[in-house]
């Protein structure tokens, strides 16, 4: 079994890193949600002992590892707000900016910041005079 | 430019804000008085047990000294910045509820300094002496619309809180080799180990440290620059800052480590020469300046060399002066600070160049801060006759060089302050113009309320009655010195008409009035100091490095935010190979265990492919509807398997969580389908870019990485889970507590109760993570 969760924990982990490399901030999302749904398996397949719920009294002398199923569960609740968040940020890009491509996003931001800067310089050089004066 | 004072501004005169702060620091005083004439006492409090931290404060000789220079003084500026708030906002039209931007921090201000003054423990010392950059920053960019202003409040922070960092370090250090923050404790035990036979390096470098810190708040050289600078503050508070508070915490903290500093005699000497050498470089830069208050500022920077000096040359001779300085110092400055704030709102200008002639018409402040220049220029019949004896007899019992130096001191300090004073109250009358201007020589004068005057003639009052009756300031400062030393010491001041001193103080004079006689023999030269400092000096520095800074920082914002790529590339990639050092640091030849495949397993292997190949899906389809219902397979796949390996509480909250996530993914994605709107370029003309052929290695590339993650993650899972250590298994003993603590779910308990602080911080992390969902989704409105 070891193998086998080994696998399966490394597939979901190996497409979220491919989906948080692409150019769609959806599928980026969705590549964040695949690797946290990785992690909570390794998570719970550490677990030292497989058996009954650890619910007491336990019918089975060694009950499934309760120590691990808390971490779980502390990270699928992370994971909840991780994903909402990450979804709100997703419908406000989309809303005032009209695209979710990435590479789209990147340029208009640049140009933006460039048009800011070039509008602000004349003014800074005109305050760092008027300071140079006032320190006399 | 001033106008008659406005109905608004009277009103608010009279605001009672203001004179709830004035008459606590009035009451302070008061009490501080009380407490040194009874001998002041202690509060001793342990603070952190386990860090060894205590609230100790003793009001002793130091404490009295700086806390009613910061409750007296503060009392005379508070009262005079009643009037002068008003003025300075009605000028700057803006609301009078700016005032609550002043006087809070004002009294913190005051607060602190009476904490600092009182402290005995190194980190309390941080604290406070933090406390009071803080109230600074926040009151030298009280005209925070003026960018000056608000860089020159960044300055003094960064370059006072620079400072504090350094005092931490070396109050940590101390601790680390003696064990105790106590500077009592600390000072007993460095003397015990001095006379044994030295103490180590590691503690001469954290009392250098310590001096460093209390160094640059003094602003001595050559990390003054702050100071002239932060008086882009309303005048009040650079009379506040440079007489009782900020400039003066400098040298209190060094009055108050003063015996740590005796053990390393490197740092005295070092304290030495950066006296002497602020005494020269602020002496020389105030000779060239115009401005009113630079003229100050650039004073106030000599007037704490000679205290550092002082300190420096040590003993009881040095630690008397030095205190006996701060006292004289401090009255006189404030006074003529405060004088020039009136000026100002009288004349409405700021500079020498543009006043003049003005004591016929203001012959109360002409002959008030005419005491208070008489004061820091140390002519007899004031309190400053005695600091500059004091000053003398230590540096002429040092040695004769230091005394031929330290006349040459007191001739500039002349030169500068009547060079302030003469040239707003003598000369031909001129108000806003040069001497030749016709319109400047007629015009008139803004009316000037009593309260902008009375604050400074009670100062000089201060001043020359000390001068007379000087017994109370001298049992001060041997109080203070005494604190210093560790030891009680006697001083006596009276006139001596044949003592040394008295003949320095003389030589001094006809220097300093030569040195105003002759501008034109030295000005060149000093205004070629001045440029020199400009162009190369500390502050050209600090501005290069500030840029620096912020250069990198925008690359760093270039790379990290306009490319998201990069900066997931920038999380996996030292993370993959930090991992990939921990695997191959790790033995694992024969530790990979296949495992066994028994019982409901086979029904998990199943479920677990089937999640596999719904992950694959979510990552090869570009159809965002299909992306969340394979997500939601893979959701609940997993959380199937989670039921069959025992665990339903994970099992439940997965499941839940899932469906709320897939409605919520749901919701987003058919909220506006994919390519229906048009993207911000193409509404603005702009073409989108046709989409571009992937090169060829482009398109492999993210799959390949994706492989390679993968494969990585892979071999670094198996071998961790291979690796189980039942031998210890916390889990045992959390089962058996589990009905102790009222339950009988394990998981549940472990949550609410064994581990119940981590899940109020996990909820805390929901409560953080709702809020910014709900700003995000309202447009910034949180509700």
């Amino acid at each position: 079994m070891t193998l086998v969760f080994a696998l399966a924990a490394a597939t979901i982990f190996g497409f979220g890193a491919y989906l948080v490399l692409t150019n769609d901030l959806v599928r980026v999302v969705a590549g964040m949600v695949l690797i946290s749904q990785s992690a909570v398996l390794v998570v719970i397949a550490s677990g030292l002992t497989r058996g009954a719920a650890p619910i007491l009294p336990t019918g089975d002398e060694r009950p499934s590892d309760a120590l691990v199923q808390a971490m779980a569960l502390t990270a699928i609740v992370i994971g909840l707000a991780v994903t909402a968040l990450l979804l709100a940020i997703v419908a406000r890009v989309r809303a005032t900016l009209h695209s979710l491509e990435v590479r789209e996003l990147a340029r208009d931001e640049a140009e933006h910041t460039a048009e800011i800067e070039q509008s602000q310089e004349p003014q800074l050089e005109e305050l760092d005079r008027d300071e140079a004066e006032d320190e006399q | 430019m001033p106008q008659q004072t406005s109905p608004p501004a009277r009103v608010a005169t009279r605001d009672p804000l203001a004179w709830a702060v004035a008459l606590v620091a009035l009451g302070a005083f008061a009490g501080c008085i009380a407490l040194w004439r009874t001998g002041g006492g202690t509060i001793d409090v342990s603070w952190a047990r386990e860090l060894d931290l205590r609230l100790h404060f003793s009001f002793d000789g130091i404490g009295a000294l700086y806390g009613l220079l910061a409750t007296g003084i503060g009392a005379a500026v508070f009262a005079y910045a009643t009037a002068y708030v008003p003025l300075h906002l009605d000028h700057q039209a803006r609301p009078a509820r700016d005032r609550w931007r002043f006087w809070p921090w004002m009294a913190l201000f005051m607060l602190s300094m009476v904490g600092l003054a009182t402290a005995q423990d190194l980190i309390l010392l941080f604290v406070l002496f933090d406390v009071t950059a803080v109230c600074s920053y926040f009151l030298i960019a009280f005209d925070r619309q003026e960018r000056a202003s608000r860089l020159a409040a960044l300055m003094a922070l960064l370059v006072t809180g620079g400072g504090a960092v350094a005092m931490l370090i070396g109050a940590v250090i101390l601790y680390a080799d003696h064990g105790t923050f106590s500077i009592p404790e600390l000072a007993s035990l460095l003397r015990t180990q001095d006379e044994a036979g030295g103490i180590a390096t590691g503690t001469t470098v954290a009392i250098g440290l310590i001096a460093a810190a209390a160094l640059i708040k003094s602003a001595q050289v050559p990390l003054h620059f702050w100071l002239p600078r932060a008086m882009a503050a309303p005048t009040p508070v650079s009379a506040y800052l440079h007489s009782a508070a900020m400039v003066a915490a400098g040298v209190l903290v060094i009055g108050r480590v003063f015996q740590l500093v005796e053990v390393a005699p490197v740092v005295q000497d070092g304290m030495l020469a950066i006296g002497l050498l602020s005494i020269a470089v602020g002496g020389a830069l105030s000779l060239t300046r115009d401005g009113f208050k630079q003229v100050l500022a650039y004073s106030t920077i000599s007037q704490y060399g000679y205290v550092v000096m002082l300190y420096g040359i040590g003993g009881r001779d040095g630690a008397t002066a030095a205190a006996f300085y701060v006292v004289a110092h401090a009255i006189a400055k404030s006074a003529l600070f405060l004088t020039a704030g009136t000026v100002t709102m009288a004349a409405g200008c700021r500079r020498l160049s543009t006043v003049g002639g003005l004591a016929r018409e203001l012959p109360v402040l002409a002959v008030a801060s005419a005491l208070a220049a008489a004061t820091l220029s140390a002519l007899p019949l004031t309190i400053g006759f005695f600091k500059d004896e004091l000053f003398f007899r230590a540096a002429a019992e040092h040695s004769t060089l230091l005394g031929v130096v330290s006349v040459l001191a007191a001739g500039l300090t002349f030169a500068y302050t009547w060079r302030f004073w003469g040239g707003i109250f003598l000369g031909e009358r001129r108000v806003g113009g040069a001497a030749d201007d016709a319109a400047a020589a007629a015009k008139p004068l803004a009316p000037v309320p009593a309260l902008l005057t009375a604050p400074i003639a009670v100062l000089a009052v201060l001043a020359v009655l000390g001068g007379i009756v000087v017994g109370p300031f001298a049992e001060l400062a041997s109080d203070a010195a005494g604190a210093t030393l560790g030891h009680d010491v006697q001083l006596q001041l009276a006139y001596h008409l044949d003592a040394r001193e008295t003949w320095m103080a003389a030589l001094a004079w006809l220097l300093g009035g030569l040195l105003l006689a002759t501008p034109k023999a030295w000005g060149p030269a000093a205004r070629a100091l001045s440029r020199a400092g400009e162009r190369f000096g500390p502050s050209h520095v600090y501005e290069l490095s500030l840029s620096a800074v912020n250069r990198w920082s925008d690359r760093l914002h270039d790379v990290e935010v306009r490319d998201l790529r990069s900066r997931v590339a920038a999380v996996l990639l030292p993370g993959g190979i930090l991992v990939a050092l921990g695997f191959a640091a790790t033995p694992t030849a024969g530790v990979f265990q296949i495992g066994s495949i028994d019982g409901t397993d086979l029904l998990v292997v199943a479920l677990l492919a089937l999640v596999a190949i719904a992950a694959g899906v979510v990552a090869f389809t570009h159809q965002h509807i299909a992306i969340v219902l394979a997500l939601a397979v893979v959701g609940l796949g997993l959380a199937t398997v989670y039921a069959l390996l025992g665990a339903p509480d994970v099992a439940l909250v997965a499941m839940l969580v899932e469906t709320v996530v897939t409605l919520v993914f749901l919701a987003i994605v058919a909220y506006a389908p994919r390519g229906e709107r048009p993207s911000r370029r193409e509404l603005a003309g702009v073409a989108s870019e046709p989409q571009r052929r992937h090169t060829h290695s482009r398109r492999w590339r993210d799959p390949l990485i994706g492989v390679v993650a993968g494969a990585a993650a892979f071999l670094v899972i198996w071998g961790a889970l291979s690796r189980p250590t039942p031998a210890e298994r916390v889990v045992d003993e959390l089962v058996r507590l589990t009905p102790a603590a009222h339950g009988r779910d394990v998981v549940t308990v472990i949550l609410a109760d064994f581990r119940g602080l981590d899940t109020m911080v996990e909820v805390t992390v929901i409560g953080v993570a709702v809020f910014g969902v709900i700003a995000l989704l309202r447009r910034g409105r949180t509700w």
